[in-house]
């Protein structure tokens, strides 16, 4: 051994497990990040993303967090491995090294970690990507749209994220290298930052701001909108969640400083609230970059059980097995098509009816937006033909669920549901109905709402008289019929239905090929204003909307979008999975991303204050304190790092979600599949938890070992 | 071999500033071995780190083998503390990767002169300082003693001018202690080095040629061992420590 490179080499090879947490992390990251990215610009995935839609804008949200996270972790572990190295780095200066022949070395080391591990993680990131969707696919559901391609241009982020990375380390290192007093290098390890007393309120006044802060983010854009009529930038309307950001840290340090177990328990965990207190600053911002990206990864576990619980109940709670809708001038399978194709499966209906629709003008009050230094505002205007809306005769509505009802001449009911309401979609409350094409004019009196359950909702019925009065002139195209039917064994009749739904699409011309918000009568409004429609299929996708399009039936976007897609309870329970499998693949994703970053940061931050803290364990011993006592101060510090963000990080966004769950529907409150979401939400926080648990019992016992410290026999 | 003049340094505390040496001089002979002795916050732990080059004096001049330490820049500095200067820390510093060979050798690396003479001169290090034994050990595996005596071996590698010692008996038994003052005599007797240590062992001073006591950061006393028993040097001293605590302003 006679070249300073060799010692370095010896030295590796000694403290190869320093190497590896470091270039485990880095790779772990880069590879998460390329896994991540390879999927989020894939073709398959944009095409259920639309541009500028809101769940484009929630993937890239939540991956901006995981990003963040990812970026962080790297950055904890890389501190932490020169934290570890700087005592031989001191060692090295001290016995006469330069710091440029230090600095040499460290850099030609480093070089190789991360362009190394970058490049591990790199290349995996997309086969990971790969493999992890055909896993998916083989295991859970499989569907033409989701055949996966990839797009070169995902590399470039990889690669921005790779050269962080990288220019991270070398930062980090020089920064190591060039401390300038060799002394400080030396005892770098036993450093600590000091904190200012924290007054005891912190802990309540932090609740309180984080309470106000949720509140306050979450009521004031509608506030605005809603009350001052102005749709306020987002960057603005975001400053209302700094109050609950500030209440956190507020939380976070009376955690670390006071902690939460009042006067009495002062002397019992003197010692370990005294080493957490004096880690100071780094320990809370560690804690509250976990709680972020706790909550982050929640917010995006949540979404898969949130939207499937209550899709399941609403389908199971449909009073109508098979119910669907079309124009009259489309050829689709009426009663005795539908019979003949049921017997061809082998299914027996049991209920059969249908009744007409027409689509009539109706009046309302339009939201004129307008341009102004503040940003855009809006005005409510009335407009006596203002949309189109279907509507059904009462000896229909009869007809089609068994319920009788009165109306008046002119008396017109909305029918809305009967768990979410309106949903602010649809108002019930309609004045004047007008035969678009002939002009007749009917002014009506909107009574009391009808009830359904996801059937028929969004309907108007109204008296049979004034129906037949309305109907004069309607040619085919605005007239409709909704068939209602069931059958026997509905569970086991999914090649009918999914027999009739091909049937129903292959028959469906070009002209209802619509987007389930395309209404004429807007239509003609929008192209007299703007020379364009929105919804027209030609310029749909500008505005963050995926055309719908028959060859993709199978799709998400056509299921969820199709202005006349079936409501067949065994079809939409069976397919569900398959409809939103994408999105459910993509959170899980961002999840997985997340705990990864969480547990990273958690195990560095554990590991510093076992290394920060082995000159007091190791006086703690001297002044006879027993391996019990020892191992309890342990346990409690590292468990503040696990517990605190993971309790706080979870509480926060499982209140959030219940707040917009409550405040969601008109009028407030939580509804039933709501609370079956949410309950299975709840379950999942238990599975997480007791994941990290495990991670937790497994940093414990190597903090413990490095501080020489026994778990005591139980 | 070594001389300090007038030498001052300041430590900055938020607004207030301390200033730690007041003006201290002193002089070292080649083959002298000089202990340093002085309560806490003296400044003996400065001085120290002002001749080992770890932080610069403030003003005032540290003369090394006719070189002034304080004209030089950092890689000439580095240069110094590799081939001219030893140094034997009360926490041993030895790297826990390396063995005990190893660790002797280290400097040597550093310096880019390593020859088979230096690889035979490590072994005779071991010779010289009883740790042949253990030389293909790691620092874990051997006692607190045996690592001083590695780190004093390992300070004599590169045949420096002066061997700085912070404390280094400070974390050893009376056993262990005894040994590494024996391996600085044997330094001094045998190799003919130059042994500048910083103390509050008045038993460990005791062994020294010539004991420098600091006080307030000026040099309030230096007493010659001359030819004076060990043990009555030790008394001197003691006599000296505690005279020094009458004239102290809080006694």
């Amino acid at each position: 051994m006679r070249h300073f490179s060799q010692i370095y080499a010896l030295l590796r090879r000694k403290n190869r497990k320093q190497y590896a947490l470091l270039a485990g992390c880095c790779s772990i990251s880069v590879l998460l990040v390329t896994a991540y990215v390879s999927m989020m610009r894939a073709p398959t995935i944009l095409s259920v993303l639309p541009e500028g839609g809101d769940s484009r804008k929630q993937v890239m949200m939540v991956f901006v967090l995981a990003l963040i996270g990812c970026a962080v972790f790297t950055t904890y572990a890389s501190g932490l491995f020169f934290r570890q190295k700087s005592r031989e780095t001191g060692i090295f200066l001290a016995l006469g090294a330069s710091r440029a022949q230090v600095r040499s070395e460290l850099f030609r080391e480093l070089a190789v970690i991360s362009i190394v591990s970058c490049a591990v993680g790199a290349l995996l990131g997309t086969p990971l990507a790969w493999v992890l969707w055909q896993v998916f696919r083989a295991f859970v559901v499989d569907t033409d749209e989701m055949a996966l391609t990839f797009n070169p241009q995902a590399y470039l982020l990889a690669l921005m994220f790779s050269f962080f990375v990288i220019g991270m380390m070398f930062f980090l290192g020089n920064r190591s290298v060039k401390r300038t007093n060799i002394l400080d290098i030396v005892q770098e390890s036993h450093k600590s930052e000091p904190i200012r007393d924290v007054p005891r309120w912190y802990g309540v006044v932090g609740i309180a701001l984080l309470i106000l802060g949720g509140l306050l983010g979450y009521s004031v854009p509608n506030f605005c909108i809603l009350v001052l009529h102005w749709y306020a930038p987002e960057g603005l309307t975001a400053v209302f969640y700094l109050p609950a950001l500030a209440g956190l840290y507020m939380i976070l340090l009376h955690t670390i400083v006071n902690g939460w177990g009042g006067r009495r328990r002062k002397y019992k965990d003197l010692i370990s609230t005294s080493m957490m207190k004096f880690q100071g600053r780094q320990t809370v911002r560690n804690m509250l970059v976990m709680t972020l990206l706790i909550a982050g990864a929640y917010f995006a576990s949540f979404y898969s059980p949130m939207l499937g619980t209550g899709a399941m109940l609403r389908y199971d709670a449909r009073p109508i097995d098979y119910a669907y809708h079309f124009r009259n001038d489309q050829d689709i399978p009426q009663e005795d098509d539908v019979r003949a194709l049921a017997e061809a499966h082998g299914v027996a209906i049991t209920s059969y009816a249908q009744a007409p629709m027409l689509r009539l003008a109706i009046d309302g009050t339009a939201s004129v937006e307008e341009d102004g230094p503040l940003g855009t505002t809006w005005h409510t205007e009335y407009q006596e033909v203002l949309s189109s809306s279907l509507f059904l005769s009462a000896s229909g509505y009869e007809a089609l669920t068994g319920e009788t009802i009165t109306l008046a001449p002119n008396e017109v009911k909305g029918i809305i549901d009967a768990e979410n309401g309106n949903g602010y979609i649809f108002d019930e409350h309609v004045g004047v109905v007008t035969n678009y094409l002939t002009g007749k004019r009917l002014e009506v009196d909107a009574g009391e709402p009808l009830y359904t359950q996801d059937i028929l909702f969004g309907l108007y019925v109204m008296n049979d008289d004034d129906f037949t009065v309305m109907s004069e002139g309607l040619p085919d195209e605005w007239l409709e019929t909704q068939v209602c039917f069931n059958v026997e064994h509905c569970e086991s009749s999914y090649d009918f239905a999914k027999a009739l739904f091909y049937e129903i699409v292959d028959r469906s011309g070009p002209e209802v090929e619509a987007f389930d918000s395309w209404d004429p009568v807007i239509r003609d409004f929008q192209i007299e204003q703007n020379g364009f429609y929105v919804f027209d299929r030609e310029h749909c996708a500008d505005y963050g909307f995926t055309p719908i399009d028959y060859a993709q039936r199978d799709s998400s976007a056509f299921r969820m979008y199709w202005q006349y897609m079936p409501q067949f309870r065994v079809l939409d329970k069976a397919d569900f999975i398959k409809t939103t499998a994408v999105f459910l693949v993509l959170f899980i994703f961002i999840a997985v991303i997340c705990f990864a970053a969480v547990i990273v940061i958690a195990y560095t931050r554990s590991m510093t204050i076992a290394l920060t803290n082995q000159q007091v364990y190791d006086d703690l011993r001297h002044l006879g304190a027993p391996n019990a006592y020892l191992y309890g101060s342990v346990r409690s510090q590292v468990k503040r790092v696990f517990f605190t963000p993971a309790l706080v990080g979870t509480l926060l966004i499982y209140a959030f979600y219940c707040m917009i769950m409550y405040f969601n529907g008109d009028p407030p409150g939580i509804t039933i599949s709501e609370a079956a979401g949410l309950a299975a939400s709840f379950m999942i926080i238990v599975c997480i938890s007791a994941f990290l648990y495990i991670v937790y019992r497994l940093t414990l016992s190597q903090v413990c070992k490095q501080l020489a410290v026994r778990r005591p026999n139980v | 071999m070594l001389t300090v003049e007038n030498l001052r340094k300041s430590y900055q505390v938020g607004k207030t500033s301390y200033e730690v040496l007041k003006g201290v001089s002193l002089n070292v002979k080649k083959g002298e071995f000089v202990a340093v002795m002085g309560p806490s916050g003296s400044g003996k732990t400065t001085l120290l780190n002002c001749i080992s080059c770890y932080i610069s004096a403030d003003s005032g001049s540290i003369r090394l083998g006719g070189t002034e330490l304080a004209q030089l820049g950092e890689d000439a500095l580095a240069e110094v503390r590799n081939k001219k200067l030893g140094f034997v820390f009360q926490d041993f510093l030895l790297l826990d990767g390396l063995t005990v060979r190893q660790n002797i050798l280290l400097p040597s690396i550093i310096g880019g002169v390593m020859t088979d003479l230096v690889e035979s001169r490590a072994d005779q290090l071991c010779d010289v300082f009883g740790i042949s034994a253990i030389r293909d050990k790691y620092p874990a595996e051997i006692s607190g003693g045996e690592k001083q005596r590695t780190a004093v071996a390992r300070a004599l590698i590169n045949h420096p001018l002066l061997i700085l010692a912070d404390e280094p008996t400070g974390n050893l038994d009376s056993k262990s202690t005894r040994a590494v003052i024996a391996s600085f005599q044997q330094a001094q007797t045998a190799l003919e080095a130059t042994i500048f240590m910083v103390t509050h062992d008045s038993f460990a001073a005791s062994f020294c040629d010539r004991v420098v006591i600091i006080r307030d950061g000026v040099v309030w006393r230096a007493l010659e061992k001359g030819t004076e028993e060990r043990e009555k040097f030790q008394d001197h001293l003691l006599d000296a420590t505690r005279e020094m605590g009458r004239e102290s302003p809080f006694s």
